[in-house]
């Protein structure tokens, strides 16, 4: 414990600004992640545990296809659209196998992938762990702001997560495919009796899901390095935030993963050893005083 | 009544086949194998009380696992206590902690008590993990745990590590069995088939569901006990998440249904891993496959499967037995 | 590939019996029981799986080698030596299991250890009970084989161990601090056992040298922590002279990445003492300048003729480039082989270690082209040990600076006491 080192932080804007940003670049990263999720669980009333790998096969994804193109914007792109047409695959082969069953023998799903997705990955590009770098466009200086600093790529990734996230809230709310899926995810079998078919929108609900996740394994892969295995540590802090901002809420999820991002940015001075106790300290406290999240509907 | 004592005659045979190994001298590594298996099928056979008989899906089991074998590990350490003082603490610890969890967690429903259990866990597995100068940390306990002689047993001897444990163990399951077919048993399915209409029959559901979750835990925590007797250390990861997953998966792939199904899961899952393991270094790969396999072929349990097919015949054979004598009964008739 | 294929095969072999067993159950008698007169089997609980497979895969190829030499030369006695490689996954518990399982079940008279550190702690106990031999030849941790309490009579370390590391490392950074006058420090380590105690060491013997050196700020990320921006904006407001971590593997590269992308390194000196390691250097893509790292594996330390083969072989037969744990396999294997040949043969774990006890082994990898199994402790000594300037490309090492041995056997002796090892 480090009060008084927390006390100074807050009292100059320097830091102020520069744990503020760090937290949203951890928080905003996280938020891709956690709206696919949530996304997925909202419509779907399932919980994809492999959300992890998706993001893992993102990352490494966007490294071969630098490797080949050398654009990092084409690599991204790219990621998100093969982790999204692999989404779809994954839902069509085993996901919609266990629709309706116990959530226990979607997890079990889940877990075997993870499983498998693992070990592709280390036949496939080697248990040493990569790198992708900085691509040159954003090797620049850090961009210095009321005393604080901000690395221009991570200005970027903030943006990119933010659109990203809009865009997905305008296609949920303004789009008739949006409000087909909003039906879908209260009442299926009824859509499903209009004429809709159903099971395809469910696909490109977890297909959109995925490339969220592809999405963001682009966006870390030039800052973290990639090695078998990484989806494990995102997917707990995923499933908090998702938890915390209500299954099923985007606009939880957004907000949660800012106090996910900022607990972990501030706590580091201020309780460096606990920063992980205390986000599931949060998460049981929502769930004991409002267990459908802060922004959730109560289910069920 | 009968059933009562055909099922503690049962247990006593499964002891006295269990302490039948080390006389046909079985290779140590049988033992092992059976005594890391009893560890770890506690560990499900307790889980499955909360999931197969309640309905209370914890995705946080583990921690209590933990609890046993850190209060009995550290107990054991500090040099105050004998095994079996030791042991008692330790269930104690694990009693109070589940009271604690649980009655705060048996209010939620369905996904958020699996989350909550989840937290709580994680929470645990932190403090283990930042209290390094009590718990060890990363390392856990290290430097072996003593195991004084008490009423003439050495469990530093590993035969009679094994019948301890083998003890320890049936006493656990009988009770699990005397537990699910007491009428306290039938107020769980109650509970797991129709919350409502058991609270509207005058039970306190969140009562009932707390005494379930803390002999749950007791029992999970006997498992860490055994456990950390057999490896002699105590490690945080007893009570990481994915501790709990496994026993979730031992579950499911033995049957939720079936009273030992969770111990047939336990053996399976055990044995795929040893064999995987020996086989290949693709561990992952070759354990996901089988695990897709298993779910997506066969949708449940080989126990739960056995035990259907086995009803399906029965009510078969009755429905012929049935038929035949409608057509006596008409032959008769004309 | 080939002995690694043979292993295979026997363990399938080995497995049919075990399977055999396991599925008869209560019946099964064992099946194998030739053990004196078959290969000599050596077991090596390791990690296959996860985050750090490349430790149980560079480790391996570090054995390898050496016992193909040793199989290829005949042997001993007739007989050869077959590994048993077990993915443990990094847990204790499994590795534990595992490796009662190699020594029960698959009738294996040696184990080589080659587990990462909390899960070699439960192999000890293991060993303890059963009484093979053992070589540690991964953890660092001081205390596995320095505290009397944890000490086995069979039990050995080949991996560098991490109070030595503090007070060469400690020396290095002291004379750098004073010509150039970095006072204020911060720390950058994985918050787990060996990330805390090394950093702990390093700067007290970093104090101890140069007594106007002063820890200004501390930061614990945790193992495998993907995101590091809390901890580099940390150490940024700390605005410290120089810096230490004990990161490694692609925790170290993800760490220089991003605090690349701060300038993090421009502003201050950086030691970090895992750096070296191929898998890790020739990795950072945008390399800072001027930073220090340990020696861990390098194909030019020592740069003789002997180094530069080894390197070459290792890569040709693993294709992939060795490590830090495939020199410290490599020395433990030439060790059992070196023991089989004293005992003529003889598995015992007695008289295995009662060989290896004291032993000085000619060595490429040593400071004096030998290293030693000190006595005393069970450990490892006399091993190249130092800090050089690090380089973006090959042979990514410059102005390396081998430590002295005989102040750090002084140091170690007083820090032994201070901890209550020895009186």
């Amino acid at each position: 414990m480090d009060l008084d080192a927390l006390l100074r932080c807050v009292g100059t804007t320097s830091c102020v600004v520069t744990q503020l940003t760090s937290g949203m670049i951890i928080g905003m990263l996280l938020f891709l992640i956690a709206s696919g999720v949530t996304l997925i669980f909202g419509v779907l009333n399932v919980i994809n545990f492999a959300h992890g790998s998706l993001y893992m096969i993102g990352a490494y994804a966007a490294w071969t296809f630098y490797q080949l193109t050398g654009s990092y914007f084409v690599s991204a792109l790219g990621a998100a659209v093969a982790v999204g047409v692999l989404g779809v695959l994954f839902e069509r082969a085993l996901m919609s196998k266990v629709y309706g069953s116990n959530v226990l023998m979607q997890l079990l799903v889940c877990y075997a992938v993870v499983l498998i997705s693992d070990d592709l990955i280390k036949i496939i590009w080697g248990p040493v762990p990569l790198s992708m770098g900085m691509p040159p466009e954003f090797r620049l200086p850090p961009i210095r702001f009321m005393g604080g600093v901000i690395p221009p790529f991570y200005l970027f990734m903030i943006l990119a997560a933010m659109a990203i996230g809009l865009l997905l809230w305008l296609v949920i709310v303004r789009t008739r495919f949006g409000s087909i899926v909003r039906a879908a995810a209260i009442n299926g079998p009824m859509v499903s009796a209009l004429g809709i078919r159903v099971n395809l929108y469910y696909a490109a609900v977890f297909g959109i899901g995925s490339a969220l996740a592809g999405a963001a394994g682009a966006l870390a892969a030039p800052v973290r390095s990639l090695t078998p295995g990484m989806g494990f540590s995102i997917l707990i802090e995923s499933f908090i935030v998702t938890v915390i901002g209500g299954m099923g809420s985007i606009v939880g999820a957004f907000v949660a993963s800012i106090i996910i991002g900022l607990t972990r940015s501030f706590g580091s001075i201020g309780f460096p050893l606990f920063v992980d106790g205390v986000m599931f300290l949060i998460m049981a406290l929502v769930l004991i005083f409002k267990p459908s999240g802060l922004f959730g509907r109560a289910h069920r | 009544m009968t059933s009562r004592w055909r099922d503690l005659g049962l247990a006593g045979l499964g002891l006295v086949l269990l302490l039948l190994v080390p006389v046909f001298g079985a290779p140590p590594a049988i033992r092992d194998f059976i005594m890391f298996g009893m560890a770890y099928g506690l560990l499900a056979m307790s889980l499955n009380l909360l999931i197969g008989y309640t309905g209370l899906v914890s995705f946080g089991h583990a921690m209590f696992f933990a609890a046993g074998a850190y209060a009995f590990g550290l107990a054991m350490q500090s040099g105050k206590f004998s095994i079996p003082a030791a042991f008692v603490l330790a269930i104690g610890f694990t009693a109070l902690m589940a009271l604690i969890v649980g009655a705060i967690c048996v209010r939620l429903n369905e996904i958020y008590f699996a989350f909550l259990t989840l937290a709580f866990q994680m929470l645990f597995y932190n403090i283990i993990l930042g209290w390094v100068s009590f718990t060890g940390g990363d390392q856990g306990l290290m430097g072996g745990i003593p195991r004084p002689k008490f009423l003439g047993i050495d469990l530093a001897d590993r035969t009679q590590l094994y019948v301890f444990c083998s003890v320890a163990f049936v006493v656990c399951i009988a009770i699990l069995r005397q537990v699910v077919t007491s009428p306290f048993g039938y107020t769980l399915r109650m509970i797991r088939d129709n919350q409502e209409r058991a609270a509207f029959l005058g039970i306190n559901v969140t009562m009932v569901k707390l005494a379930c979750f803390v002999i749950s835990a007791c029992i999970a925590g006997v498992g860490g006990i055994l456990l950390t007797l057999f490896v002699s250390g105590a490690y945080p990861n007893f009570g990481f998440w994915t501790t709990s997953g496994e026993a979730i998966f031992m579950i499911l792939l033995g049957g939720s249904n079936v009273f030992l199904g969770p111990l047939a899961g336990t053996v399976i899952l055990r044995l795929l891993n040893d064999i995987t393991v020996s086989y290949t270094s693709h561990t992952e790969l070759v354990l996901g496959i089988v695990i897709l396999v298993l779910v997506l072929g066969l949708r449940k349990g080989p126990l739960d499967l056995l035990a259907e097919r086995w009803e399906n015949r029965r009510q078969a054979a009755a429905q012929a037995i049935r038929d035949a004598a409608d057509k006596d009964a008409a032959k008769g008739g004309s | 590939m080939t002995s690694i294929e043979s292993g295979r095969a026997s363990r399938r072999r080995v497995l049919k019996g075990a399977g055999a067993m396991a599925a008869v159950g209560l019946v099964g008698a064992p099946a194998i029981s030739k053990a004196q007169t078959g290969a000599i089997k050596i077991g090596v609980p390791t990690i296959l799986s996860g985050r750090v497979a490349i430790l149980g895969q560079t480790s391996v190829g570090g054995l390898k080698d050496v016992f193909d030499k040793f199989n290829a030369a005949g042997g001993i006695n007739g007989r050869k030596i077959e590994m048993v490689v077990r993915d443990s996954k990094g847990a204790p518990q499994e590795a534990a299991k595992v490796t009662r399982d190699l020594i029960n079940n698959d009738k294996c008279e040696i184990i080589l250890d080659a587990e990462a550190s909390s899960a070699a702690f439960a192999v000890q106990e293991v060993i303890r009970e059963v009484g093979v031999l053992c070589i540690h030849s991964n953890s660092e941790t001081s205390s596995l084989t320095a505290d009397p309490k944890l000490h086995v009579p069979t039990a050995f370390r080949t991996a560098r161990q991490g109070i030595h590391d503090a007070i060469g490392g400690g020396d290095y950074a002291a004379k750098i601090a004073k010509a150039k006058g970095l006072k204020k420090w911060a720390t950058c380590s994985p918050d787990y056992a060996y990330g805390r105690s090394n950093t702990a060491e390093f700067m007290e013997y970093a104090k101890h040298f140069d007594g106007n050196i002063q820890v200004v700020e501390e930061s614990w990320p945790k193992l495998f922590q993907p995101d590091y921006t809390e901890v580099v904006t940390k150490l940024l407001n700390a605005k410290a002279d120089a810096m230490y971590s004990a990161l490694w593997g692609g925790d170290l590269v993800a760490f220089i990445d991003q605090a690349n992308l701060y300038g993090l390194f421009d502003k201050q000196a950086s030691f970090m003492v895992n750096l070296g390691d191929y898998g890790v250097v020739d990795q950072v893509k945008q390399f800072p300048q001027g930073v220090y790292s340990g020696g861990r594996y390098n194909r030019v330390v020592p740069p003789t003729k002997e180094n530069e083969e080894w390197y070459q072989n290792y890569v040709k037969t693993q294709k992939h480039k060795p490590t830090n744990w495939s020199w410290e396999n490599a020395v433990a294997a030439e060790f059992i082989v070196e023991a089989l040949k004293k005992t003529n043969g003889d598995t015992n774990g007695k008289k295995m270690a009662e060989a290896i006890k004291g032993m000085t082994l000619k060595s490429q990898f040593g400071t004096k082209g030998s290293v030693t199994m000190r006595a005393e402790d069970n450990t490892l000594v006399d091993y190249i040990i130092g800090y050089g300037v690090s380089l973006s490309k090959e042979p990514y090492v410059a102005d390396f600076q081998s430590s002295a041995w005989e102040p750090i056997f002084e140091l170690e002796k007083q820090w032994k006491k201070k901890q209550g090892y020895i009186s």
